[in-house]
């Protein structure tokens, strides 16, 4: 393996930014290359991971700025490699889908770089600064591609998306702050070093534990907005429904998921620590936000409205496995996250191609496209299937994986309840899909044809993804179970006398 | 030890070379009438005194019967004052060419940055209040400098409120001498402990009044939208940036050296100053449909979040001087004023474009918001330092902005003042909505006009705070250090 590994990763697409934004002309060639790249290192990385191995691997640390204890320090585990691969993947795709992009296409394409660089250094970074710096950088090329191309209210959105988030990034940043002046080094010294700070923790010396539950909240606060859960979900929807298609795509994704990781690589390490009542709290907010969610879709008019919801549920799952602390469940939120960021592309995908083509969202407005538009039409119905839990996608492992792990610790009602939001989910999408493919075609789609090749290429390449991992789910989930293991081998003893 | 001339030169060459350069500019400006050399040689003369500051000799201890000292704090502030100056310069360059009094206006300028570079020297009273008086004389001419109507409103306004703190300013002067006998920030300092009476007090109130004004915190404020408003755009990116920050260095020195007898007993007091200086600065903000205006609010609120290092340094006081803390709350502070002097000069020399575009075109309110639509397309170079600096300003990262919050926030939670390190959050983030507006509107909104050649002196000008920004963004450690060891020397 090449040395500095992570660190090029990060920096050929932020030079492909550059390059891209001041090169107009060749700017989607440029954005294919500087995605490429990267996607051939993780890929590489992938193959020469230590998959039985839970220490961070590819390690780079470097000091930056030692006056305050800051240090350039990256590295994977089993928690970070699969959104790797995930944010490598996507990014790629998304230039594909977007290749027919001409509004401000150098902006457009130096964006969706810029965009790679941040979530795979937030996916990376080992050092709480650099983690903060990587986790307020995301928000940058999302406001613009809201705000520039953007729907009718995209100031709005991009504004509220903005400030909302941000907003929960400096409550999060206070908490790290706290942590981070509450320990020093055997040397004495202050460090931003995430693994380090993470097992101090532990020590009640160090952290009493009121000190520590109030920095716990901010943590798990910060993570919530970004996941988002309910009730701190009300900035995605309407981000989703200004954004263009490839803004959604990255946003549900990538953006997301980085919600989940902060959940699993910081608040899960600190929840030994912390009153119980928090993992009861992460159930419940879990549960709710795959239940309600699930209504808010069943609701929607606007299909991608509806995507955007059902997000909101999907992501659920991943807060009621990092909950439910068995070691299966925990596994299948971190194969959630893989699943639902390929999944949810295909979704956001289908709705952006629908817009594009058939000039409306409104599902009602819609009829039988599928007679016009065959390919499309079968993409768009595996998406929706592998997103309503069809065995044979990934989403029905992920899901599975959660529920069964839940079982083990949870009460009963709790997977009945969840059960009905299950029925809620298969509904909507089924009545959506059959509202706007299916029956026969309104006359003024009779000249409609299939999209773009570049659109059914990055379709299928993603639908070809969610029934490889559906079908052969242990490539990716055996490292996520090897990370696992740590993080819920402390509640092992707590389980068995039924506190949660 | 006693110096010889060579060594007076070495330690205050900067001085020496700027005030003898600003000199001869009078005299060659009297002969001349191509005057547009007098902007190339303060050019050439800040640049060497920026050099001259960075190599001074910081070890030699007190200078002119003890009345200055080069240490790193004075040199920390120099060199933010002569490299604001710099970049004023640069822009002027283009505003004043060909311009019959230019001359004058050069002259003004490095007299201001001499008298803040004294101010940041001293270690006298008497020497800070003429250092103090010659960097406000040269600057009350500056905002008037254009001679029209809202030049000239802009100027009186600063003039008396500006006289009337000179003159509180000196009245705390005068009781804090009759009080101690001596002129010495270190001996007021030492003699104030045995005479600690209701006078100390009052003399305090005098001299943070004084200061205040400078600093432009609330209450004190009140002049500093309109005199920025109504200023030559690129005299207000100096006033914001140079100016202003000679009232926090003069602060700096007075609160912690003179009054270190009070036990810093008024840091409650002054953090709900604080509180109200950056909650009403960023609320006011909002509402300003000027560009200009919305950038002095936002100034206003900047001060109320560099003035939390003061509270720090009081909370860290309270209980038995905890000296980590202390140096940490001084030393982020600083970073934030470092942070802020480059990135609002450069903010307001992007507006003096816009504004210079728009009266080209004829067009009414040169500062409204109006103006920046499209500007992105219409003025790309412009625009896109506009979007970096605005982004400093609110605090995003990797920009030097950034690294000033984040330590000032980090300082504030270790000095146990979560309540303030809560609201400056809150505040950092309101703040973000009226930044975000001018974004939107220079890269969202369609132009209302064809594409512009951006003058070449702003755009030198605004490349060079760009650079400075990012570099402290992403390379602070030597500022860092520069900003612990200058916040050791007011500790000492």
């Amino acid at each position: 393996m090449i040395d500095n590994a992570i660190s090029l990763m990060i920096a050929i697409p932020l030079i492909a930014a550059v390059v891209a934004f001041l090169n107009g002309k060749a700017a989607k060639y440029v954005a294919l290359i500087g995605s490429l790249v990267p996607l051939a290192i993780s890929l590489q990385m992938f193959q020469e991971f230590d998959k039985t191995s839970n220490a961070m691997q590819f390690v780079e640390s470097y000091d930056w700025v030692p006056a305050i204890g800051v240090k350039y320090t990256v590295g994977v585990d089993g928690i970070g490699l699969p959104l790797i691969l995930l944010s490598t993947i996507v990014s790629i795709l998304v230039v594909v889908y977007s290749w027919g992009e001409e509004k401000r296409s150098n902006q457009f394409f130096a964006l969706l770089l810029l965009n790679e660089v941040g979530v795979l250094g937030v996916f990376t970074a080992l050092d709480f600064f650099l983690f903060y710096i990587f986790w307020e950088i995301v928000l940058i090329p999302m406001f613009f591609l809201i705000g520039i191309w953007g729907g009718p209210r995209k100031d709005y959105a991009a504004i509220k998306f903005f400030i909302y988030t941000h907003v929960a990034s400096l409550i999060m940043l206070l908490s790290i702050f706290a942590l981070y002046f509450s320990y020093r080094t055997p040397e004495g010294l202050r460090t931003f070093d995430m693994l380090t700070l993470l097992e101090a923790t532990g020590d009640s010396a160090i952290f009493s534990p009121m000190l520590l539950n109030v920095i716990f909240i901010g943590l798990l606060f910060g993570f919530l907005v970004k996941m988002p859960a309910v009730p701190f979900h009300t900035w995605l929807p309407d981000a989703h429904v200004e954004a263009p298609t490839a803004g959604s795509v990255l946003l549900a994704a990538l953006l997301l998921k980085m919600g989940g990781y902060g959940l699993f690589r910081i608040v899960m390490p600190m929840l030994p620590n912390v009153s119980t009542h928090y993992i009861t709290l992460m159930a419940i907010i879990g549960v709710v936000s795959i239940v309600y969610g699930g209504f808010l879709a069943l609701s929607q008019k606007d299909l991608k409205k509806m995507v955007a919801y059902s997000s909101v549920s999907h992501m659920g799952y991943v807060l009621l496995g990092a909950g439910a602390l068995s070691v299966l469940s925990v596994q299948g939120a971190m194969f959630q996250q893989f699943s639902h960021g390929l999944i949810t592309c295909v979704l956001f995908m289908s709705a952006g191609t629908i817009q594009h083509t058939a000039g409306t969202r409104i599902i009602s407005e819609l009829g039988g496209l599928a007679d016009r538009m065959p390919k499309f039409a079968v993409l768009m119905m595996a998406g929706f299937m592998a997103s309503l839990g069809l065995p044979g996608m990934c989403g029905f492992v992920a899901e599975l994986s959660v529920l069964a792990g839940s079982y083990e610790n949870l009460p009963i009602y709790v997977l009945i309840t969840i059960f009905g939001g299950i029925a809620v989910t298969a509904g909507y999408h089924l009545w959506a899909m059959q509202k706007v493919m299916f029956g026969p075609i309104l006359k003024k789609y009779l000249d409609l044809k299939d999209p773009h090749s570049y659109e059914i290429l990055s379709m299928s390449i993603l639908v070809l993804l969610i029934i490889y991992f559906g079908v052969q789910p242990a490539t990716i989930t055996d490292i996520m179970g090897v990370a696992a293991e740590p993080l819920v081998e402390p509640f092992i003893a707590v389980a068995a006398t039924g506190v949660i | 030890m006693t110096l010889g001339f060579g060594d007076y030169l070495s330690l205050l060459g900067a001085e020496a070379l700027l005030t003898g350069l600003a000199l001869l500019m009078i005299m060659i400006g009297l002969f001349t009438k191509n005057k547009n050399l007098m902007g190339y040689l303060s050019l050439a003369g800040l640049v060497a005194s920026l050099f001259l500051v960075m190599g001074a000799d910081m070890t030699k201890g007190s200078i002119f019967y003890g009345t200055m000292e080069v240490d790193a704090l004075s040199q920390f502030f120099k060199l933010v004052f002569v490299a604001v100056a710099l970049i004023v310069v640069m822009a002027a360059l283009s505003r004043y060419k060909d311009s019959p009094a230019q001359d004058e206006f050069y002259v003004l300028l490095l007299f201001a940055t001499v008298g803040m570079m004294v101010v940041a020297s001293s270690i006298d009273i008497v020497t800070l209040f003429i250092g103090f008086e010659l960097a406000s004389l040269s600057t009350y001419a500056m905002a008037a400098f254009d001679r029209e109507k809202q030049n000239l409103e802009a100027a009186m306004k600063y003039f008396i409120f500006g006289s009337v703190s000179s003159a509180m300013m000196l009245f705390g002067f005068s009781l804090l001498y009759g009080l101690s006998g001596t002129t010495k920030l270190a001996e007021i300092a030492a003699a104030s402990v045995e005479s600690m009476g209701p006078a100390t007090l009052v003399a305090l109130l005098f001299v943070v009044a004084g200061f205040g004004f400078k600093m432009a915190l609330v209450p004190f404020h009140m002049w500093a939208p309109d005199t920025y408003e109504g200023s030559p755009t690129i005299v207000t990116a100096f006033l914001a940036a140079g100016s202003k920050k000679m009232g926090f260095v003069a602060a700096f020195k007075v609160l912690f050296i003179a009054l270190v007898a009070l036990s810093f007993e008024w840091y409650m007091a002054f953090a709900i100053l604080v509180a109200i200086t950056m909650t009403l600065g960023n609320v006011v903000a909002i509402w300003q449909k000027s560009v200009k205006r919305m950038l002095a609010y936002s100034s206003v609120a900047y001060a109320g979040y560099i003035a939390i290092a003061f509270v720090v340094v009081g909370a860290a006081n309270s209980g038995g001087l905890d000296l980590a803390v202390a140096q940490n709350g001084l030393a982020s502070g600083l970073m934030l004023i470092l942070g802020h002097a480059f990135m609002k000069t450069g903010a307001f020399i992007a507006a003096a474009v816009v504004g210079y575009m728009a009266l080209s075109e004829g067009r009414k309110n040169p500062d409204d918001l109006e103006q920046y639509a499209g500007l992105g397309r219409r003025a790309p170079i412009t625009a896109f330092c506009m979007l970096i600096f605005l982004f400093s300003l609110s605090g995003i990262p990797p920009t030097a902005g950034f690294i000033g919050k984040f330590m000032l926030w980090g300082s504030a939670i270790d000095s146990g003042l979560v309540w303030l390190a809560v609201l400056f959050a809150l505040n950092s983030a309101l703040s973000l909505y009226y930044y975000l507006r001018v974004i939107m509107y220079m890269y969202v909104r369609e132009p209302a006009g064809a594409k512009i050649a951006e003058p070449k002196g702003y755009v030198l000008a605004m490349v060079a705070a760009l650079v400075v920004v990012l570099w402290i963004g992403v390379f602070p450690q030597a500022f860092v250090d520069f900003a612990y060891s200058a916040a050791a020397v007011l500790l000492h």
